[in-house]
């Protein structure tokens, strides 16, 4: 293979290579031509004007982003928004990261204090001597000293791909404490490369030069000389559920007569329950490990942890519409329930509002507050501005002419309700906080603008029951019209009520904080402190805090009483910042140019649907196609309809076994009907044919209805909708997909 | 109600298959023989099979021009970081190498044929480390602190150091990559998990970027959530083109081809490699015949035995018919009368199929 690919490289990509590049197992198509200065980016450029946007698709936002493209210019442009994506991407990555190290600080810290314990129990078994140390094979002194210290690391989450980071942020943290870190995957505990794999890929690891002998004597001699004598090894295996259990066993056998010479310290991670060791290793294995528990934080602590820092909190500027976050959440909570598939989501989310919203640009600017020089080119600005005035959301709310000063003005704003609603968001999940309110939930409804509108409309005139039709019904503040729906605000405000008074002082306090930067609110929360300071200097004689336990005395009612109406202004507060403060981002004008909205276009990136699409492909190919010989009639058949098309429509009338001759016999009439109504199309030429060319014109001949039968055949086959005959049944083939 | 939408679509679809189940058992079951058919000979219905007429041809054309509007928004995404995934129906080979070639010159291509039957991909690796060598070399003056690595040369190096030098930390620069095109990621010759696995170690080095095609519609059941978030990190593109899949469908017999057993390159390759050396030999001589000689029916065997005879691949007519029986249970050689009353040999293969083989079984 290797001249042949050789061969691949040199021939030059012409065209009368590419059937021979067709049966190249791969070649290289062309290098790299010389940097960008000089691209060659006419043919992009030109295609651009060229064609038009399918309507469908694309909508009318859209437009102008081809103009901005020919003014700006594509490529100026296009690395303007990639800088821009990359600052605002890398603002938001590296806050993920900081979220995650802050929720395993605790574990990794108990962590690196068990294995420095595991270490000075080790070392307490006694130092070597010169020849011990030197021997090339292990000294065993006494059964407890084939102990091999073993960390069980419970993730408690049954998809290892979240904890693949984790793990490495472990090995990191342990690194930087000084110990001798390797990371194995379960990839390196395989059958087929047996133990040899694994040492290979921890010599790899500590020794850094590559070296094909894999022997663990090796290992020792590196651990002796190069001073490294005072720390630990410690070896983490991410997926221990995964791993091949016999050479998992061989490995800790094998260590465990080695611990005193290298002193090894496993921490391999759990996602099941503590028995999956005992599952997966023999007893006489299990006797040599010593193991201690960790826990790990949950998939949902940590999401909400993520939201908080990305999502709410000043973070890039970046955020999401409600249905983008509807689908985000749902995408979460049913298909996949991973973080890592979360944020995921979210960097197709960004990068797709990059790539199609042209003035995100300014979002690189405006929010990190850095300098502005993607602004100074005139021409674009101009541009820019046209397309901010045409952006639907600066129509709805007219603000009066259209200058510059206007524009800076809507910007600014939304930069203030952004923030208002950011603080009104989290003094809500902080209120929620006791009731176990999932912060993406109340995302998800503090983000919806129907909400929002039916809050403001309705103020606080009266209650109408008509529209009561909320899923709220058991709460009493069903009765105040801006609790209308939104379950949750309702709860934690609520909640708000029901707090018990120290609660209560703890919760303002934490709002205090929040919201310093709008001042009518911070003055309310100062005034209602002072208001539970005052009662509590009352009530501290009275030592409020076990007042359950006691008979209720006249006194004691009435500070309850008082406390009561404490937790009622409170409340208020709060239904009064959601009605005036929380914005949703929706709402604003110039919204679309911090806002990712577009829900489809997310979705289509990052759930492709094969099975289902390509069924739909073939189902209604003439949706796609755009022909006009085939869309005429709306569900029969015509003849003029791609064969596999034809083929994959008739399929459907038959069970899970498509019998072929028939199959066949139903295909060839199909496109034989065509010969006989449809000649006037003249669509399909007669039949170039090599052979039997003496067949009247009209009638294709059976030789070219059976090829293309089996082309399609073929076809279907390739997309994997149909399986071949075997041998038991040699004149069927087997359906695979039913239903869409 | 999104959840009601959920479930509905999972009891359509059990329902589907249910009923599907029962048409099957309740009509009458079609007792049609394939040899019902009036199946013309193998010969015409592939000179058939190569001469098919294309239907809407200009539709498919403007369809596949169209996506053309989408190539900027393609690059963007890669240059993001994700690796493309192209999937719906038709073939994506002549689309991806349009937009690799028009979109993406600035940087270096491979191109991977998934849909072929083996692929070396420790080969591929190594081409990557080239290539991505190369570039990184007429981007500015070599640094002599890399002077080393190119002196061991790529193929002598493991895998790990390969992946090691793709994700490389040395590159500093963050917008400097190889894209690897790969059609038929789930093809024949990429299947297996070991592959795919590799796949998926070079999709996540830093200086790989992805752009693959898949027609399989159970294609990401190959993969696991590891592979997709953190190694391929798809962007998936619905790109239907209906174009014919003429390579990818090259190696798939014809089902109404002549007792469709089906014989494909692969076993035959597989057949033929069990073979002495000698048998192989005479295979080989009746294979260029038959390329050579790609109008006759197939060649006599008086011609074969001299060939043979004179190559010393046989010394006697005996040996040379154990030699064909062996071929004709395996199905690699066939018999048909000639024109002139005499029996000759032929393999029920293309000649783009039987030239794979030859090349195949040379190596």
């Amino acid at each position: 293979m290797a001249p042949s690919a050789a061969a691949a490289d040199s021939s030059p990509p012409s065209s009368p290579e590419t059937t021979e590049n067709r049966l190249q197992p791969f070649f290289v198509l062309h290098e790299a031509s010389s940097r960008k200065p000089e691209r060659t980016s006419t043919g992009t450029v030109k295609t651009r004007k060229k064609i038009d946007f399918s309507p469908s698709k694309l909508k009318n936002v859209e437009k102008p982003d081809v103009e901005i493209a020919k003014e700006g210019g594509d490529e100026g442009y296009g690395n303007l928004r990639m800088d821009a994506f990359e600052v605002v991407w890398s603002k938001i990555e590296s806050t993920i990261k900081d979220v995650l190290r802050d929720i395993n600080a605790n574990v990794f810290n108990e962590i690196h204090q068990w294995v420095r314990d595991s270490f000075s129990t080790i070392r307490s078994f006694g130092m070597l001597t010169f020849r011990e140390a030197t021997q090339a094979f292990p000294i065993v002194t006494d059964a407890s000293s084939k102990q091999l210290f073993t960390g069980l690391v419970l993730t408690k989450n049954m998809e290892f791909v979240d904890d693949l980071l984790t793990f490495e942020e472990l090995g990191r943290h342990l690194k930087s404490q000084g110990c001798h870190v390797a990371n194995l995957s379960s990839l390196d505990f395989t059958a087929k490369s047996g133990i040899g794999g694994c040492l290979r890929s921890l010599l790899r690891q500590f020794l850094v030069a590559p070296l094909d002998a894999a022997d663990i004597s090796i290992l020792a001699s590196w651990y002796r000389e190069q001073g490294n004598y005072n720390n630990p090894v410690v070896v983490i295996v991410d997926d221990i559920e995964r791993c091949c259990g016999s050479v998992l066993s061989d490995f800790i056998l094998m260590f465990s007569e080695w611990v005193l010479k290298i002193p090894v310290i496993l921490i391999m991670g759990v996602t099941t329950t503590l028995d999956a060791p005992r599952n997966i290793l023999p007893s006489n294995v299990l006797q040599r490990l010593c193991p201690c528990m960790f826990t790990l934080g949950t998939p949902s602590e940590r999401m909400d942890a993520i939201i908080e820092a990305v999502l709410v909190r000043q973070c890039s500027g970046f955020s999401i519409s409600h249905k983008v976050a509807v689908f985000m959440r749902n995408y979460f909570v049913r298909q996949d329930g991973t973080i890592t598939s979360f944020i995921r989501a979210l960097k197709i989310a960004c990068s797709q509002h990059f790539s199609m919203e042209p003035l995100s640009i300014i979002l690189k600017g405006f929010f990190l507050e850095e300098d502005r020089q993607g602004l100074q080119d005139g021409l674009l600005l101009q541009a820019m501005f046209k397309h901010a005035f045409d952006l639907p959301s600066y129509g709805r709310n007219k603000m009066g002419e259209e200058n510059v000063g206007s524009f800076a003005h809507c910007l600014s704003e939304l930069k203030r309700s952004q923030t208002e609603w950011r603080t009104v968001v989290l003094c809500l999940y902080e209120a929620g906080k006791g009731d176990r309110i999932q912060l993406l939930d109340l995302l998800c409804e503090a983000l919806n603008p129907a909400l929002y509108s039916s809050r403001t409309s309705g103020t606080f005139t009266k209650v109408d029951k008509g529209h009561g039709v909320s899923p709220s019904n058991n709460f009493p503040v069903q009765q105040h019209p801006i609790m209308r729906k939104g379950r949750l605000i309702c709860q934690a405000v609520q909640k708000v009520r029901d707090l018990p008074i120290a609660q209560l002082y703890k919760l303002l306090k934490r709002w205090e904080e929040l919201t310093v930067d709008i001042n009518e609110i911070h003055a309310k929360l100062k005034e209602l402190l002072s208001v539970i300071k005052l009662e509590n200097g009352r009530s501290s004689r009275q030592d409020m805090a076990d007042s359950s336990k006691r008979p209720v005395s006249r006194s004691q009612l009435n500070i309850e009483k008082e406390s009561r109406a404490v937790n009622e202004k409170a409340a208020s507060l709060i239904e009064c910042m959601v009605r005036d403060y929380m914005q949703p981002v929706e709402c604003s004008p110039l919204h679309e140019i911090v806002c990712f909205k577009n829900v489809e276009t997310l979705q289509l990136a990052l759930i492709g649907d094969p099975r289902r699409r390509i069924q739909i492909d073939l189902l209604e190919s003439y949706k796609i196609l755009r022909c006009s010989c085939c869309s005429r009639s709306g569900h029969s058949l015509l003849p003029s309809l791609h064969d596999t098309s034809i083929l994959y429509n008739l399929a459907q009338e038959h069970g899970d076994h498509i019998n072929l001759h028939d199959w066949y016999q139903s295909f060839k009439s199909k496109v034989c009907s065509s010969r006989s109504k449809g000649k006037h199309k003249s669509k399909q030429s007669p039949l170039p044919k090599k052979r039997k060319d003496m067949n009247e014109p009209d009638k294709p001949c059976e030789a070219s209805i059976q090829a293309r039968f089996c082309k399609a055949v073929t076809e279907l086959q390739i997309t994997g909708l149909i399986r071949m005959p075997t041998k038991r049944r040699p004149d069927f083939v087997q359906r695979v997909a039913f239903g869409l | 109600m999104e959840l009601n939408d959920g479930e509905e679509e999972e009891f359509g679809f059990s329902r589907n298959y249910f009923l599907a189940k029962d048409l099957a058992a309740s009509g009458k079951k079609s007792t049609h023989k394939l040899s019902d058919i009036n199946l013309v000979d193998e010969q015409e219905l592939r000179a058939a099979a190569s001469n098919i007429e294309p239907k809407h041809e200009k539709e498919i054309v403007s369809l596949i021009d169209s996506y053309k509007s989408l190539y900027s928004r393609w690059v963007f995404m890669l240059r993001c970081g994700f690796g493309l995934l192209m999937y719906g129906f038709g073939s994506k080979k002549a689309l991806l190498e349009d937009f690799a070639s028009t979109a993406l010159t600035e940087y270096s291509v491979v191109v991977i044929n998934g849909y072929l039957q083996s692929i070396n991909i420790k080969q591929v690796v190594i081409t990557l480390a080239e290539v991505l060598w190369n570039q990184c070399k007429s981007k500015r003056k070599t640094p002599s602190r890399n002077l080393p690595r190119a002196q061991q040369p790529f193929n002598s190096r493991s895998m790990d150091d390969l992946f090691a030098f793709l994700d490389g930390s040395e590159l500093k620069e963050n917008d400097y990559f190889v894209c690897v095109v790969i059609h038929n990621i789930d093809g024949p010759g990429l299947r297996d998990s070991e592959t795919q696995q590799h796949l998926g170690r070079i999709a996540s080095c830093s200086h790989i970027r992805m752009i693959a095609s898949i027609d399989h519609v159970n294609a990401p059941l190959l993969w696991d959530k590891k592979m997709v978030h953190t190694q391929f990190n798809w962007h998936w593109y619905h790109v239907p083109t209906f174009a014919p899949y003429k390579v990818e469908g090259m190696f798939f017999p014809l089902i109404l081809a002549h007792g469709s057993s089906a014989q494909t390159a692969k076993t035959a390759a597989i057949v033929l490699q069990s073979l002495t050396p000698n048998a192989q030999s005479v295979f080989k001589i009746l294979a260029e015949y038959q390329l050579s000689h790609p109008d006759e029916e197939g060649m006599p065997i008086d011609t074969l035995y001299a060939t043979s005879r004179e190559r010393f691949l046989v010394s006697s007519q005996v040996t040379l018919n154990s030699h064909l029986t062996e071929f004709k249970d395996h199905e690699l050689v066939k018999t048909r009368r000639h024109s002139d009353g005499q029996d000759c040999f032929y393999i029920p293969l293309a000649s783009e199929a039987l030239e794979k083989l030859l090349s195949e079984i040379n190596q």
